[in-house]
C-alpha cells in the first residue's frame, strides 16, 4: 500500500510520541506484575543465554587473571592466614563432631522427625542487572535442573536471595539488596523477629523490630522461615551499624557472585504460583539438612 | 557491473551496523563484571551508542530499533518496569538530535561533556520514575555513581563504535 506523502509525514511525526507513551506506559503497567511480561523475560532469557554466556567467557578469563595476580602478590600472607584458619577450623571440627554426636543421641532420645531431604544444584552467575535499582542475577541453571520459584540461592556464606523468575535452563535470583527483597529474620542472640529489607545499598536495613530490642553490632542474623518460604536458621549476615537506621552485612560477597548454590528445602512457600513449575527434587548433590541450616 | 552490485548488497548490510552495535553494547552492560569495588552497577553502553549514532548517523538507527532494544534490555535485566529503558533512550534520543548540529566536528572532549550532560539527564530520569514508583525518594548516591561510571566508560565506547563505524557507507549513497 502507497501512503501519500502527507500522510506519511503525519505518521513520521507521530512515531516519537506514540513510541514514547507505548514505553511509559509498559513501564507504569508492569509494576502491577502483568503475567505477559515475566512469561516475556523468561523466554528472552532462556533465548539470550547461550550468547551472554559465549560473550562472557571471555571477560570471565579477564576477570580470573586479574584476581590470580591480586593472590599472587599476596600468597604469603594469604598463606599465613589460612595456616591459622586452619587450626581455627580443625577445632570446630572437633566441636561439630562432638555435636553432631550428641545431636543424634537427643534426637533418638525425642523421636525427632527429621525435616525432609535438601537437595541442591549449583549455578553459575551468567548477567547482572547493572542497574542502579536493581538487585538481581541470571543463573545457567532452570526448570530442567529443578529449581523452581522461591527457593533460596545461597552462598558457601550465607543467603545470597531467592529465585523469583525460572525459564527452561536460567532462573533470576533476586539478591536481598533489591528494593522488592523483604525477607523475614531473626536476631540469633535474643531471638527478636524483623524483616530484612533491601533499599539498593550495599547492606540491607532491619525494619519491623520491636522499639525496646536491645541490638549491638556484630550480632548474627538467621532467616526466622515466618511465611515458609525459607526454612529457619539460614545465615544470612551480621548487624554492621545500629546508629539510627539498623542495617546488615550479608555473609555473602553480593558484588562478587560467580558461583550459588540453589537449594530445595521442599517448601512450598506462599511464593508458589501456578504460572511456575512446581518444586520438585534437584538435580544435583544430596546434602544431609543439618549441613545446610547451621 | 558485477562490483557495483555487490558492493551495493554489502552497503545494505553494513546499515545494519549501527543497530547491531547498539544491541551488542546493550548486551554488554549485562555481563558480570568482577572488577573490585566496581560492585554490580555497570555502564549503560546502550546509552553511548544511541549517542554516536544519532549524531552521526540518525537514519540508520531508527526510532523503532531504539525502541526494540530498550524493552529487550529490560527483559534481560529483570527490570520489573518493562519499558523504562526504552522510554530512557528514546528521550535521550530525541534531546541528541534537536543539538546534533551542535555537536558534529566538535572536539572529543566537548563530545564527551555532551555525553555526560545526556548520561545525568537520563540517570535523574530513571531516579525518578523508580521513586515516584516506588512513593519514596531513593539513594541517589548509586545513580550518581552509575552517572559517573558512565561517563568514564566513554572513552572506550566511543573507540569501539568509531571503529564499527568505519564499516558504515557514507550518508546518501
Amino acid at each position: 500500500m502507497r501512503l501519500s506523502a502527507p500522510v506519511k509525514a503525519a505518521a513520521q511525526r507521530l512515531t516519537l510520541p506514540f513510541l514514547i507513551f507505548v514505553s511509559a506506559l509498559l513501564a507504569i503497567l508492569g509494576k502491577a506484575d502483568v503475567m505477559l511480561f515475566d512469561r516475556a523475560r523468561v523466554v528472552m532469557a532462556d533465548a539470550v543465554s547461550p550468547i551472554v554466556e559465549a560473550v562472557g567467557r571471555p571477560i570471565a578469563t579477564i576477570s580470573e587473571g586479574i584476581a590470580k595476580l591480586e593472590d599472587m602478590s599476596t600468597v604469603y600472607s594469604q598463606n599465613q592466614e589460612l595456616r591459622e584458619e586452619n587450626d581455627r577450623l580443625l577445632q570446630w571440627q572437633e566441636t561439630a563432631r562432638r555435636l553432631d554426636t550428641e545431636n543424634a543421641q537427643l534426637r533418638d532420645l525425642l523421636r525427632f522427625a527429621p525435616q525432609g531431604a535438601v537437595s541442591s544444584v549449583a549455578a553459575q552467575v551468567i548477567a547482572d542487572s547493572g542497574g542502579a535499582f536493581l538487585r538481581n542475577v541470571m543463573v545457567n541453571v532452570g526448570a530442567r535442573d529443578g529449581v523452581a520459584r522461591g527457593q533460596p540461592a545461597m552462598t558457601g556464606e550465607g543467603l545470597v536471595g531467592r529465585v523469583v523468575e525460572v525459564g527452561d535452563r536460567t532462573a533470576r535470583v533476586l539478591l536481598l539488596t533489591d528494593i522488592n527483597s523483604h525477607i523475614p529474620v531473626t536476631i540469633e542472640g535474643s531471638h527478636e523477629r524483623a524483616v530484612l529489607d533491601g533499599d539498593n545499598a550495599d547492606q540491607p536495613r532491619l525494619v519491623y523490630i520491636q522499639p525496646k530490642a536491645e541490638l549491638t553490632t556484630g550480632e548474627r542474623i538467621v532467616t526466622s522461615g515466618s511465611g515458609g518460604a525459607f526454612p529457619p536458621g539460614l545465615p544470612v549476615g551480621v548487624i554492621a551499624s545500629v546508629n539510627g537506621e539498623i542495617r546488615v552485612e550479608p555473609y555473602a560477597d553480593l558484588a562478587r557472585l560467580e558461583t550459588l548454590r540453589i537449594v530445595n528445602f521442599g517448601l512450598d512457600g506462599m511464593l508458589s504460583s501456578s504460572a511456575v513449575p512446581s518444586a520438585k527434587p534437584l538435580r544435583g548433590i544430596r546434602v544431609p539438612a543439618s549441613d545446610l541450616s547451621h | 557491473m558485477v562490483r557495483h552490485v555487490w558492493q551495493r548488497d554489502l552497503g545494505t548490510a553494513t546499515r545494519l551496523v549501527p543497530g547491531i552495535s547498539t544491541l551488542l553494547f546493550a548486551v554488554l552492560s549485562l555481563l558480570p563484571f568482577h572488577i573490585p569495588g566496581f560492585g554490580s552497577i555497570a555502564p549503560s553502553f546502550a546509552l553511548m551508542a544511541v549517542y554516536h549514532w544519532t549524531i552521526y548517523r540518525p537514519d540508520l538507527l531508527p526510532l523503532f530499533v531504539v525502541f526494540a532494544i530498550g524493552v529487550l534490555l529490560d527483559l534481560l535485566n529483570g527490570s520489573p518496569y518493562v519499558g523504562l529503558s526504552a522510554l530512557v533512550l528514546l528521550l535521550a534520543r530525541t534531546a541528541v538530535l534537536a543539538q546534533r548540529r551542535l555537536l558534529i566536528g566538535q572536539p572529543f572532549a566537548l563530545l564527551w561533556l555532551g555525553f555526560f550532560l545526556v548520561a545525568a539527564g537520563s540517570f535523574f530520569l530513571e531516579w525518578a520514575f523508580v521513586s515516584i514508583m516506588h512513593v519514596t525518594l531513593l539513594e541517589p548516591r548509586l545513580f550518581i555513581f552509575q552517572t559517573l561510571i558512565t561517563a568514564a566508560c566513554f572513552p572506550i565506547g566511543s573507540y569501539l563504535l568509531a571503529l564499527a563505524h568505519r564499516a558504515v557507507p557514507v550518508a546518501g549513497v
